[in-house]
Parts: structure tokens; C-alpha cells; sequence
């Protein structure tokens, strides 16, 4: 039983950064969004599994909350303003693809080498994934620091948010629900802060 | 019996199956794929008359072309039974495990493609010579993958012979489950596609000179030799599904030789090989064909995934 639960939730964090590295490769910021609300589904999907498994109820409406803000509202949010986006359509990231894979490949395989000291003095069954929600907080930020467009760098962002989160999940089933609240607040409102002044961002940076 | 003679037996029977029912698994992904374009189809049986066909036309063979040429479509077919022979089928009893183990069987893979390369070469043409390089160009990026796809499934189960790693799962179902299980899955099953030539990194279907890799290798043959070629490509395909399925997902297989047993295994490896078929059918008509600089971003990718896969593996050992 608590092997089936660490394995499952080894695979869906594996899945999350699956979705991080897919963002790499793709070339279009619908791909990214669609990346990021696949991921925020699969971090649904870990918090219901940590909820029934390790007890922990509360995490049911984490879970719910996540669903509707991360993998509904915020993709819609940022779907209009990839719409409305002037330049040409398809994203020219700082770096080339081989590289940037390579680069996150070496960033996983780092955090694997940071967390294990920590994962060793943990008991709890969901330690295996911690590595994996590190390598994501890696790998996003990377994605922040190599892409141009300001939707891409977005995405990064939001990304790295949902690495956090993981992190919390897996690390501790989750922070006091008002915390999570608040986060899920700052989320909403920063990305529509980021909708109101992207023209502004895009003008200054992109050249 | 002898234990030696059922070894054998047991051997020759599992690569006889792979060998006879390639054809059909080439038909059967081509007859889906009709049916997704709003095709008929032909039915499976038909690469089994083009083959039949194939192999009584008489042969042009360039002017130019050396003993190489008429070499290379055996050590082709050589190469790939003996890889053949060396996967477990229907069965996790595989007595070839004592031969060959995963590392025989890459490398085995390889030297088709090599001698497919080198036939393609050989009587000097523009479009063979493309070909080559292209084809070498993908198989120099996919063998590190592979290779540490199964250095993933080495480090779980503690063996790289293939009859003990499909047992050992079959036994131990939570290593299945497991990211570095999943992650060298994924990665392997890219190296797959671009190994055997399928979209989105090479299209089967299409003699479009621009775009082409393996068709262009085999431009210059013809008759038996041709139908050679083309049934050590199915030969390929079946046996690289085989073993996605059979490593990854082993369920269902035989673990002793008893007739039962071999019976159910028997039944569980058309069924996979029938979804897989379906799942590459399925993929074929979904995606384009990828320009061809940006198959080395595809092939990252999976190399990227199988070394996530062995980093897993080897950290929450």
C-alpha cells in the first residue's frame, strides 16, 4: 500500500517535469499553455493523492482549488493574451533546443545529487519525489532565464510556482490551508497584473 | 527432452513467430492508418503478396556497385534474426539470456543499420549516399538513448539480460510504476520511432526524395534483395514493439513452459502488439513529419528523458 503511494506520486511528479522539458521542445506559446495546464492537472491529481493517502482532508480542497484556478482561470487568462500578442507566432528562445534539454538535463540530474541528503533523513513515503519537485524548480526557472517572450517567461514563472507547491505537497503534505490560500490569491492576481503591463514589458524587453 | 534441445526449440520458436508475423504487423499499422485517413485499406495479409511478388522480379544492380552491395541484404537479415532471437516473446524463459543480453542485442541493431548504410553507399548515387549520412546522422543520436534506457532498467532490476528483466518486473510490479520505469519508456519509445524510420521523423509511405531516410538507402535495390531489406525493416519494427512491450509492461507472459501458460502469452503479446500498433497508427496520423534539423531536438529530448530515467532509478534505488 505505501509503496503503490510512493510510486504513484514518484510517477505523477515525474510527469510534472515531463511537462516542463515538453515546454522546451515546443514552439509556440499555445503549446506552453496547454504544458501548463496539463501540469497544474497533474498537481491536482498528486493533492488528491496525498489527501487520501496520507490522511490529510483538507488537501481535497486544495486540490479542487488548484483545478480551478491553475488548470482553468490562469491558462484562460493567459490563452487571451497570447491572442491579442502582436509579434510573430512563434517563439525564438535565448538558447537552442539541444542545448537547453541538455542544460535541464544536467539541472535534474544536480538536484537529484542536492536532495539526497534531505530525502535520506525523511520518513515519509512521498521523500522519493522530492528530487523530482526540485529538478521542476530547476528546470522552470531555467525555462524563466532562457525564454525571450514575456507569455513564455510567464509560463516559466507559473511553473515554477507549481515546482513550489509539489515541494510542499511532497515534503510536508502540504502548508496550513490560509497559506494556500493566499498563494492561490497572489497567483490570480499577479497574472493579471502581468496581463495589464505585458504590452508595456514586451515593448521594453523585446528589443 | 534434452534441456539443450528445448532450449533451442524454445529459441527457434520464439524468433520464427517475430520473423513470420512482422509482415502483418506492417499491414495491420498500415490498414489502421487507413481507416483514421477515411481509407479502406488494404488487408493485413497484403505485405506478405508484396513481398511474395517482391522476391520473383529479376534484379538491376548498378554498374557501379561492389560485392558490398550484394553482402549488405543478408548481414542485414542476419543481424536482425539473431537480435530477434535474443528477445523474450512469448515467455520470460528465454535460454538465449546465457548468449546475449540487452548490450548484443543494441549492437546487433546497429550493424543492420550499418550494412543499410553501407549498401545504400555503395553503387555511388546522390540519393543513396543522402540517405546514408541521414540514417547515420539519426542512429549516432539514438544509440546513446537506448543505451541508457536500459541502463534504467539494468539499475532496477539488477540484470541486462532480457528474460531476467521481464521476469524480475513481472515479479516486483511497483518497479513498473516507478519514474525511472516511465521516463526510459518514454525515451525509449522516441528511439523507437526514430530507429524504425516512422513519422514524425521519417515517413514509411512516401518516395519524396527531399524528405526521405531509409527509402533513399534502398533506392538502388530491387527483387529478392529488396524484399529482403523490407522484411528485416518489419522484422525491426515487430521486434522493437516486442520488446516495449515485454520490458515495460510484461504482463501476461509465460513464466514457465507449460502449455497453458504459453498459450495465455501468446495471446497477451498479439494483444500488445496490437495496441501498440494502434497507439503508432494513431500517432502517425497526428503528427507531420518534422523538418530534419529538428529531428536532433527530438532525439535530445529523449536522450534527456532516459537520463532523468537512469538518474531516478539510480538515486532512489
Amino acid at each position: 500500500m505505501e509503496a503503490a503511494f510512493s510510486r504513484i506520486t514518484m510517477t505523477a511528479a515525474s510527469a510534472m517535469l515531463l511537462l516542463a522539458l515538453v515546454v522546451l521542445w515546443r514552439r509556440h506559446a499555445g503549446a506552453y499553455i496547454t504544458a501548463f495546464r496539463t501540469q497544474s492537472i497533474a498537481l491536482a491529481v498528486t493533492g488528491a493523492v496525498v489527501a487520501s493517502y496520507g490522511g490529510a482532508s483538507e488537501l481535497f480542497f486544495v486540490s479542487f482549488m488548484i483545478l480551478v484556478v491553475k488548470g482553468w482561470i490562469v491558462p484562460s487568462v493567459l490563452s487571451g493574451m497570447d491572442a491579442k500578442r502582436q509579434s510573430a507566432r512563434e517563439l525564438r528562445p535565448l538558447l537552442n533546443t539541444e542545448t537547453s534539454l541538455l542544460v535541464s538535463g544536467a539541472l535534474a540530474v544536480a538536484a537529484y545529487e542536492i536532495s539526497r541528503p534531505l530525502a535520506e533523513v525523511m520518513n515519509l513515503p512521498t521523500r522519493g519525489g522530492l528530487p523530482i519537485a526540485l529538478a521542476l524548480v530547476f528546470v522552470s526557472l531555467f525555462i524563466v532565464v532562457s525564454r525571450r517572450e514575456v507569455i513564455a517567461q510567464i509560463v516559466g514563472f507559473l511553473m515554477l510556482e507549481n515546482g513550489i507547491a509539489l515541494l510542499a505537497l511532497l515534503g510536508a503534505y502540504g502548508v496550513p490551508l490560509i497559506v494556500e490560500l493566499g498563494v492561490f490569491l497572489d497567483v490570480l492576481l499577479g497574472v493579471l497584473v502581468m496581463q495589464a503591463v505585458v504590452y508595456q514589458i514586451h515593448d521594453t524587453s523585446a528589443d | 527432452m534434452d534441456p539443450l534441445m528445448t532450449d533451442a526449440l524454445v529459441i527457434a520458436a520464439q524468433t520464427a513467430f517475430l520473423i513470420v508475423i512482422a509482415p502483418a504487423v506492417v499491414g495491420y499499422v498500415r490498414l489502421i492508418k487507413a481507416r483514421l485517413q477515411g481509407r479502406r485499406g488494404a488487408t493485413i495479409i497484403q505485405p506478405y503478396r508484396e513481398l511474395r511478388k517482391t522476391f520473383r522480379k529479376g534484379m538491376v544492380i548498378a554498374e557501379s556497385a561492389s560485392w558490398i552491395f550484394h553482402v549488405a541484404p543478408f548481414a542485414i537479415v542476419g543481424a536482425t534474426t539473431a537480435a530477434a532471437s535474443l528477445a523474450p516473446v512469448v515467455s520470460t524463459v528465454q535460454p538465449a539470456d546465457l548468449v546475449g543480453d540487452l548490450f548484443v542485442l543494441a549492437a546487433l541493431l546497429m550493424l543492420g543499420t550499418f550494412f543499410l548504410a553501407l549498401g545504400g553507399l555503395d553503387p555511388g548515387t546522390a540519393f543513396g549516399g543522402m540517405g546514408s549520412s541521414r540514417e547515420m546522422t539519426v542512429a549516432a543520436l539514438t544509440e546513446p538513448t537506448i543505451a541508457i534506457a536500459v541502463l534504467t532498467l539494468a539499475l532496477t532490476t539488477g540484470s541486462t539480460s532480457l528474460g531476467a528483466i521481464t521476469g524480475t518486473v513481472l515479479k516486483t510490479p511497483a518497479y513498473a510504476i516507478g519514474p525511472g520505469h516511465a521516463l526510459a519508456f518514454a525515451a525509449f519509445l522516441i528511439a523507437l520511432i526514430a530507429e524504425t524510420g516512422r513519422l514524425p521523423v521519417d515517413n514509411p509511405s512516401t518516395h519524396l526524395e527531399l524528405t526521405m531516410i531509409h527509402e533513399a538507402m534502398i533506392l538502388e535495390y530491387s527483387g529478392p534483395y529488396l524484399a529482403l531489406i523490407e522484411w528485416a525493416a518489419a522484422v525491426r519494427l515487430t521486434l522493437l514493439l516486442t520488446l516495449a512491450a515485454n520490458l515495460f509492461l510484461p504482463w501476461g507472459m509465460a513464466t514457465s513452459l507449460v502449455p497453458a501458460a504459453l498459450t495465455v502469452g501468446l495471446c497477451a503479446i498479439v494483444v500488445k502488439l496490437a495496441i501498440l500498433g494502434m497507439l503508432l497508427a494513431l500517432l502517425e496520423t497526428r503528427v507531420a513529419k518534422l523538418r530534419l534539423f529538428r529531428v536532433p531536438e527530438l532525439l535530445a529530448l529523449s536522450f534527456t528523458l532516459a537520463l532523468l530515467g537512469a538518474a531516478s532509478s539510480f538515486f532512489t534505488k
